[in-house]
């Protein structure tokens, strides 16, 4: 106890895609480059960024569910590299995911109270009376008392995500990774949802939320990590701080400035095209090598060699 | 491009009340579109939203269904599309005279587009048919489409394309596309920014906006984003749910 529970050291991930045709070379594409992640317990982290910014496939790493190409990742101190997937399977009980649609997470046949029950019995080790009891108790406190009997089909949104929020929660698991939990529910609907998965939160659990609803993470998370082109452009708290990577702004307040037109660089700053600060010697700075993240103070830091300027002088 | 018909109104929807197994679901909603201009309809979930839309449409399919109200296309004619349209059976009949407008004069841009395409078709093939239901001539089409494709910012390449070979936004500009290729005087958008994220957001939002505008069409847009109707909508619509 004590340590962290996340711990994640220059980690990268790049795919093989094949080639168009079974005799062409397959395609190198890099998702995650060069991440460094630190949960502590009872901390709420938010992975925020574009579709295609590495946001899942660095949770997905997180979970021991994908193999990292290099760097490490720890859970509690224990490393996933080496560990055989059985025995993954087992260490995976305490780390829960959510996922980002319920209709396809349950099972059509199956009722809340079923899932639930089974998920306790097959992954808590319970026996069969104590598991139904336990799975009703949790689907009974996140407010589904009347639909314990339903298919999901009958279900609405909002009552599909929170059976797969009680199936997580029913293991009080040690981190739960959940992959934008409010995608496709309206903004009344998502405050609800959140509600109930942030205030059940085991205490001393951790949490990573990936989501593009930056309200939410302004709202929960402890800490942000804003995520451009599989690098960790910013970290934040947003409770203390504002943005400050020019992408970070865009991405937090969207009209905020002319539209981007979405070009990202190969070398240099990846967003060096729709940067507005990136002008005369600092854009030849910025297209020569990637802007490392540099602190800014304990709470925030940012990869951006206009930004970071300012601040420093300040400090 | 075309002509200058903004202002001209395209829906005039008095006094909607739509009931379903003994709830009210809309109690007397007014609404109006005009050309070149853009409505914006908005609601908590659940107030209605997409239901009214799918009455301008024609598609009622809620039982009773409308018990009250006139919808009229007064750029069309002055003819009272609801009058004597209640009950199931009225509502297959208005479905039925609808028919011919879906397409033509009006179209609708889906709220998730990666699954409300064809997975079938190639996005060539879905946009050609979307030009033939609108009566573009032949010789037009090919001109058109890649007019279009340039227009929504989508490469030349992504008309050989299944929407399985694309990725969700490049989804979305194509479902914009296709209810734009018909030449519509009037696009009912549900929510096209849905599972987007921030940036894509606007990108799209401002893509559709221009092009209904470049056309001259009118747009009725769902939408539950503050931030966005602030920006674009001509007027606004705010249903309240269940009254």
């Amino acid at each position: 106890m004590g340590g962290p529970l996340v711990t994640v050291r220059g980690v990268e991930k790049t795919f093989q895609l094949p080639g168009a045709w079974p005799w062409s070379p397959s395609r190198a594409v890099p998702a995650v480059l060069g991440v460094n992640l630190e949960v502590a317990p009872g901390e709420i982290v938010a992975l925020v960024g574009q579709s295609g910014s590495g946001k899942t496939t660095l949770a997905r790493m997180v979970l021991g569910l994908e193999e990292p190409t290099a760097g490490s990742i720890a859970l509690e101190g224990q490393a996933w590299s080496g560990v055989p997937e059985k025995d993954r399977q087992a260490r995976r009980v305490k780390y829960q995911y959510v996922p980002q649609d319920p209709m396809s997470a349950l099972n059509p046949q199956q009722t809340p109270l079923e899932a639930v029950s089974e998920t306790l019995r097959a992954l808590g080790g319970l026996p069969a009376a104590e598991a139904r009891a336990g799975a009703r108790e949790v689907l009974v406190k996140l407010g589904l008392e009347a639909r314990l009997n339903a298919l999901p089909r009958d279900l609405s949104g909002g009552e599909q995500r929170r059976v797969t929020l009680a199936r997580v929660l029913a293991l009080e698991p040690r981190l739960i990774v959940a992959d934008e939990p409010t995608s496709g529910l309206e903004p009344d609907r998502r405050q609800a949802v959140l509600r109930d998965l942030f205030g059940n939160l085991p205490e001393a659990s951790g949490c990573i939320l990936v989501t593009h609803d930056m309200s939410a993470a302004r709202a929960w998370a402890h800490r942000a990590l804003v995520m451009l082109a599989g690098r960790v452009i910013e970290e934040i708290d947003l409770r203390a701080y504002e943005p400050v990577h020019p992408y970070a702004r865009l991405l937090f307040d969207p009209w905020s400035r002319p539209a981007p037109g979405g070009e990202l660089a190969e070398t240099g700053c990846p967003f060096l095209p729709d940067c507005p600060l990136a002008d005369g010697p600092l854009a030849e700075r910025c297209a020569a090598a990637v802007p490392p993240l540099s602190r800014l103070n304990d709470r925030h830091a940012v990869a951006c060699y206009g930004a970071e300027a300012p601040t420093v002088r300040d400090a | 491009m075309s002509v200058d018909v903004t202002g001209e109104q395209l829906v005039a929807l008095r006094g909607l009340t739509v009931e379903h197994r003994g709830r009210r679901l809309l109690d007397g909603v007014d609404l109006d579109v005009h050309a070149g201009r853009v409505t914006a309809l908005m609601g908590p979930s659940g107030s209605g939203k997409s239901l009214t839309a799918r009455v301008v449409l024609g598609c009622v399919d809620t039982n009773p269904g409308v018990t009250g109200g006139s919808l009229k296309y007064p750029a069309l004619s002055g003819r009272d599309w609801l009058d004597g349209r209640a009950g199931a059976r009225g509502a297959r009949r208005l479905l039925k005279e609808t028919r011919a407008l879906r397409g033509d004069f009006m179209t609708y841009a889906p709220q998730s587009a990666s699954s409300a395409l064809n997975p079938g078709r190639t996005l060539g093939r879905q946009l050609e048919l979307a030009m033939v239901r609108g009566g573009v001539p032949q010789e037009e089409r090919d001109v058109a489409l890649r007019t279009l494709l340039d227009e929504v910012g989508l490469p030349a390449r992504a008309l050989g394309a299944l929407p399985g070979e694309l990725s969700g936004g490049m989804c979305q500009r194509a479902a914009l596309a296709i209810a734009v290729a018909p030449r519509p005087r009037l696009v009912i958008a549900d929510e096209p920014e849905t599972g987007l994220d921030p940036v894509l957001t606007r990108v799209v939002t401002e893509l559709l906006l221009e092009l209904c505008l470049h056309r001259g069409c009118g747009l009725l847009l769902i939408s539950h984003r503050d931030e966005t109707v602030d920006r674009i909508a001509d007027n606004v619509v705010r249903l309240t749910g269940g009254h």
